[in-house]
């Protein structure tokens, strides 16, 4: 398993302390064009990613890998579709862990 | 119409003899009551007979014959006030009589003025009102009525003479000033008073407001002559004529029953009065309808005539060995003014502790705080009927706790208001009146028909818990006196596997119930099932293993028969592990079909029939590492004077993971929360070594850790008692779980390179062979919840 750039699990809050770096997320997603993808992140902020090959057809849920540019906009290199049922609240509370209590496990 | 009164103080002075004729004096007044007698001289003729009052009592009076037209005419009716112009007071066999030939009618038609009571025949069987003193001032001769001023039974001994029997002599003083409202007006106006019994004995002084005063009006003396009421522990059936003041603490609901006597109506409720003395009272068809609707419980009842009988203490649980059913002579009367002597309810309040010695069927009232409550189950009795329970757990100062069961409908009343306030953070307070002890799991307190549940009452002792509770009593174990949950089904306890090991599951007199998360290993792949009857036995199969008899046919012992075709059934060995330690399980038929995804015939005959050895081996291969929650049942058996505790796979369930990362989440909480509150580290708690106890949520039962895990156990909390111990001490193990040893917590741990954050986990839980975590922090799957 390749561990050389480990990406942070963020929400829609958290991405903010990540710019310029490598993240992850899960979205749901609400309307997708050439080259971006709006969703709504697992506590309820709007996020927009860009990037190349987004897979199709979308699932509901899509997580994406990347780099954070803004604090609600994630420029992607690697999605993959999460499928249609998704239990947001524990991945949200998982984010929030992995960032606080628990950040000397993750990263 | 003129306005006419009464002439005050007429009839006690009849009564007593100081008036006879109409030459003594000519009273106003009021027939309150007609009735039409057989005169015994002569038959044909028909007298009346009526009821005579001055506004405070009553006499018979006899109308003479020649007045009957008045009657027949209407002109003379209840009501009716009259002027007797000639009559005469007379003594007949012992009773004094009023004839009267001759009386004027002055109103026809009135309401019956003031509220007379019987003035009694004889002078001394006055005894419903004794003490009764009457403060009438008159002027003689001129006939006009003054005030009538009632005083309230107040023993003035001192302030006026108590005439005892006839009162006809007349104290010259005229004392205004002993009574405050006196008529001044008639400045020389005779104080008279009636006679007094004896001077009264203990009766409660109702004070009465003094009545206003009017001129030249009538009296509008409210008679409130207080009774000779008794206490009511004095109550017994020799009692005689009573009057009892008390308030209902509780009021039944009134009930038909038909029983080879017939059929018919009761109600009862129960009184408490000044003295403690409670007592209850019981009525049937006709009175229960008479009274059913007076009764409120919380009024004050001024109660009289009845008859006492012995308890039944089957259904009465109140300290009086007696009684009262009341009948048509009975009386009800409401006290509007309060009483603050009469308490609202009355308890014998014992504490938790004690009900553990305390004997079955015992009736008790008990007081404590409620620490978890469970939703309502529907039981389904022996003969059909379906009823609602509820239980919960109440703790007390005595370290103790005990489960309190509430039946019908105390489930959604009472038990969905403990439910909201539990469920809002709030540790109620639970007060328990008449309450059953009972054997069941250990002792529980159930409700009965006629216990009462207070929820955060205004007690002395409700606030003393409450303090208690939150000085000490959120974090002080309690001892259960309950041992287990006796709900109907079997709540979900999750366990590691190295709990198993720990806590010495299953070695108590009964199997310990418990699910597991983890992961299949290994499955042993010979003689994964064997040959079983299928005879049906009820509607499921024997079941029980068959013997080859050589021909084709397979036997079976039990159901003593032989079979063509025998049935295939799973008895998977299988080694399960989850991140604190590994096991060996059996399931049987249906975990293993959950688990091998094959029917056990259709795998036997891969394996041996068709021989297809790669199919069977792609079979087993899949099933391992297989994650599943496993519902075991752990028994310690015997096998050649080798103990040994097995685990029996009860059901498989496929892992849910979002709601199994939500419990661990909620998990997690609570042990935040916990070690938040963080209690006084008791390295030598219990019977343990201290890394063995775990300490996560719950599972040491007689933890009360802090308000808001508590919570959500309800009886999980208890579930230790499935271990068969009582953990009696603090319990918080000091096991580091960085360096695995005891008496010291992570924090403080010298070999710890980082801060702890969690305080304190079990140590020594973590074993086997899974593997290390880096940073020298186990994962903790934390113990049950």
């Amino acid at each position: 398993m390749d561990t050389s750039s480990p990406s942070a699990f963020v929400n829609g809050a958290l991405l903010r302390r990540f710019i310029g770096q490598k993240v992850r997320t899960v979205i749901q997603v609400t309307g997708s064009e050439i080259g971006s993808v709006v969703g709504k992140s697992t506590d309820d902020l709007q996020i927009v990613v860009r990037g190349s090959s987004p897979p199709s057809p979308l699932t509901t849920y899509l997580e994406v890998i990347g780099i954070a540019e803004s604090d609600n906009a994630i420029r992607a290199e690697t999605w993959t579709n999460f499928g249609n049922t998704f239990d947001t609240q524990n991945y949200n509370e998982l984010c929030k862990l992995a960032n606080g209590e628990f950040k000397h496990l993750f990263i | 119409m003129m306005e006419v009164s009464l002439t005050a103080g007429a009839i006690g002075k009849i009564m007593n003899g100081e008036v006879t004729t109409e030459a003594d004096m000519i009273p106003v007044l009021q027939v309150t009551d007609l009735k039409q007698i057989m005169a015994q001289q002569d038959p044909t003729r028909e007298r009346f007979r009526m009821v005579l009052s001055d506004g405070t009592y009553l006499h018979q009076g006899m109308l003479g014959t020649d007045l009957n037209n008045l009657v027949k005419e209407g002109t003379l009716q209840p009501g009716s006030i009259v002027r007797l112009t000639r009559f005469v007071g007379d003594v007949i066999k012992g009773r004094r009589i009023v004839i009267v030939p001759q009386l004027e009618v002055l109103k026809q038609i009135s309401d019956i003025i003031g509220h007379p009571v019987p003035g009694g025949k004889h002078n001394d069987q006055r005894g419903a009102d004794s003490g009764i003193k009457f403060n009438t001032t008159e002027q003689q001769g001129s006939g006009i009525r003054q005030v009538n001023n009632i005083e309230p039974g107040r023993s003035n001994a001192a302030i006026s003479p108590q005439v005892g029997g006839t009162g006809s002599s007349v104290p010259a003083s005229t004392t205004p000033s002993t009574r405050a409202y006196s008529n001044p007006s008639s400045g020389n106006g005779v104080t008279r008073q009636d006679y007094a019994r004896d001077p009264p004995t203990s009766y409660p002084h109702q004070p009465q407001p003094p009545p206003p005063m009017y001129a030249n009006r009538g009296p509008v003396a409210r008679n409130e002559a207080p009774p000779k009421i008794i206490p009511v522990n004095a109550l017994s059936p020799y009692s005689g004529r009573w009057t009892i003041k008390a308030r209902v603490t509780n009021k039944a609901a009134l009930k038909q029953y038909s029983n080879p006597r017939g059929e018919g109506k009761v109600f009862n409720f129960d009184l408490l009065d000044a003295d403690g003395g409670e007592i209850r009272v019981t009525c049937f068809n006709a009175v229960a309808d008479q009274f059913y609707d007076q009764i409120v419980v919380g009024n004050l009842y001024l109660i009289s005539r009845g008859s006492l009988r012995p308890a039944q203490k089957n259904f009465n649980h109140l300290r009086n060995d007696y009684e009262i059913m009341l009948d048509n002579a009975s009386t009800i009367k409401q006290c509007y003014e309060e009483d603050a002597a009469i308490p609202r309810h009355q308890f014998h309040f014992r504490t938790i502790g004690d009900i553990e010695s305390m004997e079955n069927n015992c009736i008790v009232d008990v007081i404590g705080i409620v620490s978890s409550i469970s939703p309502t189950v529907t039981i389904t009795r022996k003969n059909g009927t379906a009823t609602p329970k509820r239980s919960l757990q109440l703790k007390d100062m005595s370290g103790r706790s005990v489960e309190v069961t509430m039946w019908g409908d105390f489930c959604n009343a009472e038990g969905q208001r403990l439910q909201s306030l539990c469920d809002s953070g709030v540790f109620p307070v639970l007060a328990v009146k008449a309450g059953r002890i009972s054997e069941f799991n250990g002792k529980t307190v159930s409700t009965i028909g006629s216990s009462q549940l207070f929820i955060d009452p205004d007690f002395v002792e409700a606030e003393k818990l409450k303090n208690w509770f939150e000085r000490e009593g959120k974090s002080v174990p309690c001892i259960s006196l309950s041992r287990e949950f006796s709900g109907s089904g079997k709540v979900d306890v999750r366990k590691t596997i190295s709990q198993i090991k720990d806590e010495k599951l299953g070695t108590s007199e009964k199997p310990d119930w418990i699910t597991v998360s983890a992961t299949i290993l290994y499955l042993k792949f010979d003689n994964f099932c064997y040959t079983a009857c299928p005879i049906m036995n009820g509607d499921r199969p024997c079941s029980k293993k068959v013997t080859d008899n050589g021909d084709g046919t397979w036997r079976c012992e039990k159901c003593d028969k032989s079979v063509d075709e025998c049935d295939y059934r799973y008895i998977l060995q299988l080694q399960i592990q989850d991140h604190t330690d590994l096991t060996c399980v059996t399931a049987f038929q249906e975990a293993g079909e959950e688990i091998m995804g094959i029917s056990a015939k259709d795998l036997y005959y891969v394996k041996n029939e068709h021989k297809d050895e790669e199919k069977f081996e792609d079979i087993i291969r899949k099933v391992a590492f297989t994650k599943y929650n496993f519902k075991l049942k752990v028994k310690e058996e015997t096998f050649s004077d080798e103990q040994r505790v097995k685990a029996t796979v009860v059901k498989v369930d496929k892992l849910n993971y979002s709601a199994d990362t939500r419990t661990m989440l909620g998990a997690m909480d609570k042990l935040r929360t916990r070690d938040a509150n963080s209690l006084p580290i008791n390295p030598e708690g219990s019977d343990y070594n201290a890394d063995v106890v775990n300490t996560g949520i719950g599972s040491s039962g007689t933890r009360d850790p802090s308000s808001v895990q508590r919570r959500d156990f309800g009886l999980h909390a208890h579930q230790s008692g499935q271990s068969g111990n009582h953990y009696s001490g603090g319990g918080a193990t000091t096991s580091c779980n960085v360096c695995g040893n005891s008496g010291h917590v992570s924090a403080k741990c010298p070999g710890a390179t980082k801060p702890q954050e969690q305080g304190q986990y079990m140590g020594g839980s973590y074993r086997g062979t899974t593997g290390s975590y880096g940073g020298g922090l186990p994962r903790q799957h934390v113990g049950s919840y």
